[in-house]
């Protein structure tokens, strides 16, 4: 059933609609016609031409960037799901009511620390005279190269959303009907099996919808890139301050991040997709 | 212990912190019989249900299956298949996924599960709807998707928490019956806990009545009809009239009791134990069983006399209320043709009485 609008209804969604029409249309259409500007003299001018997106696409050096950005930051939606999943298991199933709220507490605590800040604090542990390689040399190990890898990527993204993906989770968890554990159980489902067979695709869009945020926030992610990668493998938000600085190239740089901007909402659709399959409601 | 009994309680005791929600519990349930447990809301059935599947370990006490103590096998290791007051139907499984849920975990093979739970979709008449999502079907579908779900595995005990308590009125009859034909068929043991009077007396072979984590009595419909053993249990079914007073006498097999309403007799035969002169008992007569007259009818024993204070006509039956000389309220429950003679106008003077056989003495503990 469509309702038409009504002027009460116009009054309190107006401030929002304004606000998405300016800081998120607004730069939107503006992105795209920048992308078909061209650059000469290292001066950008109005122009309707697809040399941009020509050249880009031209690059395997882009393709390369973008390939591992998809897999690093669908690896790390992986990865932190899979390990908050058993922290907020524990949370929801296993822990008093006031433990649950102190548990909230912490996972909301590392937001109140600027996220640049938390990622130069993994620097102090993992460089070569870091916390980590002095305590390991204590027994005689290393020093290995920790800062400047894939790795330290992984866990600047972790760090990132790892907090998040729990909360999420949590709350996916939390609104399980416990009926449907113990009858899972009553009816001959050890308790393993139960989370794959019942808590797992209970929790299903809750699941999917923090994987989906772990995936956003680490595909646009440039500090753990630059910070704890070292810029090495070069992801797209890498890649747009490279196109920026080398000769005022603005519009190619519209280019990555309209891309980047397409992947995001056709991976966001095909997950809310997937997440809300086989429901009719 | 008996050869045909499948379940025993024993001196179960079930608390939750320092609250009593199951007191010492012992009573045994047949093999392949429909026992149900009714009591108000509140008083334990679901917690003794729970404790017998293994969902609630008991406080104290044993719960045997087949002679064997259950009381630390995990639910998943047991046997005893319940149905919720919510159905906890699986919402993200289609109807046959639902049924097939149980012989899955057993390792049941692909093909036979799917045989299995077409047999029984069948069975509870819900083949067309088996590809179907929970969230379209309706209440009684979905009673029966869950009663296939549990009988799928042909278990030896089926637990029902008042599974009824969703339907409208006119469903909750058809399932009664179907509830009553399942079990007569397949011989399953049916342990039917509600706080429906008429669900539990239409269906069950034996009624459990529970008040406040207790067992008030164990018996047939008709014997706890016709003879409830306590004023609780008499004043739960609410179809007699009841007399408190003292017994001023106990001589020959005849009891007498002086109540306000005046001095009472009935028979001692069937007391349990001897009645001495000064207890206080309870004397119970079915409305059905209390009769009405003008004047007093020769040869009965208790007569009252009491003044007409309203009248309720229901199908078939007419409930005439009455006030007693002390005040009190009873209740007679008669087809319109044994009233056809009586000057039935409120405020009317009559007498009520019943025969001898019709009153039982209830002692109070
Ligand atoms: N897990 C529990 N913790 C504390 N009290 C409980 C719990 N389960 C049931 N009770 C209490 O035990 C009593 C009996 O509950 P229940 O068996 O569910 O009653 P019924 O099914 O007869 O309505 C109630 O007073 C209820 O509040
Ligand atoms: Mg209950």
């Amino acid at each position: 059933m469509r309702r038409s609008l009504t002027l009460y209804g116009l009054t309190f969604s107006l401030p929002l609609l304004i606000w998405q029409l300016l800081f998120f249309v607004f730069p939107l259409v503006f992105l795209v016609a920048l992308s078909f500007w061209t650059v000469k003299n290292f001066r950008m001018q109005p122009d309707i031409d697809a040399v941009n997106w020509v050249t880009m696409y031209g690059r395997p050096l882009f393709w390369q960037a973008y390939g591992i950005t998809f897999a690093m930051s669908a690896a790390a939606a992986a990865l932190v799901s899979a390990l908050a999943f058993p922290c907020s298991y524990a949370i929801a199933f296993k822990l008093s009511e006031t433990g649950r709220r102190w548990a909230v507490f912490l996972m909301v605590i590392p937001f109140f620390t600027s996220y640049l800040v938390r990622v130069y604090s993994w620097q102090i542990f993992l460089s070569d005279a870091g916390i980590i390689n002095v305590m390991l040399g204590w027994v005689g190990l290393g020093p290995y190269g920790l800062l400047n890898t894939v790795g330290a990527t992984m866990i600047g993204y972790l760090t990132l959303t790892f907090p998040l993906v729990v909360l999420l989770q949590l709350f996916s968890l939390a609104f399980i009907d416990r009926t449907l554990i113990e009858a899972a159980h009553n009816l001959r489902c050890g308790r393993l099996r139960t989370v794959f067979a019942v808590i797992i695709p209970s929790a299903r869009v809750g699941l999917v919808i923090a994987a989906l945020f772990a995936f956003i926030l680490s595909f646009g992610d440039f500090v753990s890139p630059i910070y704890l990668g070292g810029g090495d493998p070069t992801t797209l938000s890498i890649l747009i301050t490279d196109t920026t600085k080398s000769g005022q190239q603005w519009p190619r740089a519209a280019v990555i991040a309209l891309t980047m901007i397409g992947t995001l909402m056709a991976v966001a659709f095909a997950a809310v997709r997937f997440a809300y399959k086989g429901r009719t409601k | 212990m008996k050869n045909d009994t499948l379940v025993s309680f024993e001196g179960v005791v079930k608390r939750f912190g320092e609250f009593v929600a199951v007191q010492r519990m012992d009573f045994e349930i047949g093999k392949g019989e429909f026992l149900a447990i009714m009591g108000s809301s509140g008083c334990g059935k679901t917690t003794t249900l729970r404790m017998l599947a293994g969902l609630e370990a008991p406080s104290e006490g044993v719960i045997r299956l087949s002679g064997k103590p259950i009381n630390d096998l995990p639910t998943w290791s047991r046997d005893t298949p319940m149905v919720w007051q919510s159905l906890a139907l699986f919402p993200f499984l289609n109807v046959i996924e639902n049924v097939e849920f149980a012989l899955k975990m057993r390792g049941v093979g692909k093909a036979e599960r799917r045989r299995k739970a077409e047999q029984w979709l069948d069975r509870m008449q819900i083949t067309e709807f088996a590809s179907r999502n929970i969230s379209q079907l309706s209440g009684g579908q979905r009673q029966r998707v869950a009663l296939a779900r549990s009988l799928v595995v042909e278990p030896e005990i089926l637990l029902l928490d008042e599974p009824l308590s969703a339907l409208d009125a006119a469903l909750k009859v058809r399932m009664q019956s179907v509830l009553k034909n399942l079990q007569r068929e397949t011989g399953i043991t049916f342990v039917y806990v509600t706080h429906s009077q008429s669900e539990a007396f239409s269906m069950a072979d034996r009624v459990v009545i529970m008040s406040r984590g207790k067992i008030e009595q164990i018996g047939t419909p008709k014997e706890i009809y016709r003879t409830p053993r306590t004023r609780f249990v008499a004043g739960f079914l609410g179809s007699s009239n009841m007399f408190t007073g003292k017994v001023s006498g106990s001589d020959g097999g005849v009891v007498t009791l002086d109540t306000p309403a005046g001095a009472l007799r009935l028979s001692a035969a069937g007391m349990p134990q001897p009645v001495a002169a000064g207890q206080t008992a309870t004397l119970t007569v079915l409305d059905t069983k209390t009769d009405l007259a003008v004047t007093p009818p020769s040869g009965r024993v208790n007569t009252l006399p009491v003044r007409m204070i309203g009248e309720e006509f229901i199908g078939a039956t007419a409930t005439i209320y009455l006030e007693t000389a002390d005040g009190q309220e009873i209740r007679i429950q008669k087809s319109h043709e044994d009233l056809a003679n009586l000057p039935l106008q409120i405020g009317q003077e009559l007498v009520a009485h019943w025969s001898y056989e019709d009153g039982h003495l209830v002692m109070e503990e």
